[in-house]
């Protein structure tokens, strides 16, 4: 038969209302001290998920935005260069069309100095022209050439009159 | 000028005119007036070079070479 000593029986009954008090007084504090840390630990998890998250959009639009900026700054860059080739051609059309006018106006100039040199080149061979043919005709006019002139200019003078006297007579 | 109806006519010429020019002007302006009632003048230029001025009252006769040589370079101008 097996004899079971009473002071076993009491120390387990101590042991089960300690473990009780354990239990009511120390396991259940810790326990909701923990839950409540790990709660605390799980909200802080969670928010430093949602400020990654914001972080991580932020970072996004911050992107977003730079790389609208950058195709902007191409844009502009584009339209710069465009604006640059526009006024570049405007300058050498202008440059051009002024050395066109000014190559017009300096040809105009020499043509009229060329027409101008021509006009008194002209006049000066007519004049030396004039002046040889009056120094001959001064050497080989005599007697017999001179009654030859008399004779044919004045006959030619004396005609004229005398039909402009006919028809002024005829008029009236 | 006139003188009892007279009109003085006026003859240039380069050098001095012969007698036989001057009859054959006078016999040439016969036909454009009487010459009984004109009194001949003479007067000597060389620039003339060849032919005869006539002045003759207000009517210039103009048949000198220099005239004929000007006219010849006006229309080459």
């Amino acid at each position: 038969m097996i004899s079971i000593d009473r002071s076993i029986i009491f120390q387990i009954i101590n042991f089960l209302a300690l473990v009780a008090l354990l239990f009511r007084f120390l396991f259940k504090p810790v326990v909701q001290a923990l839950d409540k840390r790990s709660n605390h630990i799980r909200e802080e998890m969670d928010k430093i998920e949602k400020e990654k998250k914001a972080v991580e959009e932020l970072r996004l639009k911050y992107e977003e935005e730079s790389k609208n900026i950058h195709i902007k700054l191409q844009e502009m860059q584009e339209l710069a260069n465009q604006e640059a080739v526009k006024i570049k051609s405007k300058i050498i059309d202008e440059a051009y069309q002024e050395s066109e006018k000014i190559k017009k106006t300096a040809e105009e100039k020499a043509r009229i100095e060329i027409d101008k040199l021509f006009s008194e080149l002209k006049l000066d061979i007519i004049d030396i022209s004039t002046e040889i043919a009056a120094k001959l005709l001064r050497e080989r006019i005599d007697v017999s050439k001179q009654d030859e002139l008399i004779e044919q200019l004045l006959e030619e003078a004396i005609n004229k009159i005398e039909i402009k006297s006919d028809i002024q007579y005829g008029q009236q | 000028m006139d003188n009892n109806n007279q009109k003085i006519v006026k003859f240039i010429t380069p050098f001095p005119m012969t007698e036989k020019q001057k009859m054959r002007v006078k016999s040439k302006l016969s036909r454009i007036g009487n010459i009984d009632q004109m009194i001949f003048q003479e007067e000597v230029d060389p620039s003339l070079i060849g032919g005869i001025v006539i002045i003759f009252g207000e009517m210039l006769i103009d048949c000198s070479l220099r005239t004929q040589l000007d006219k010849m370079k006006e229309g080459m101008i």
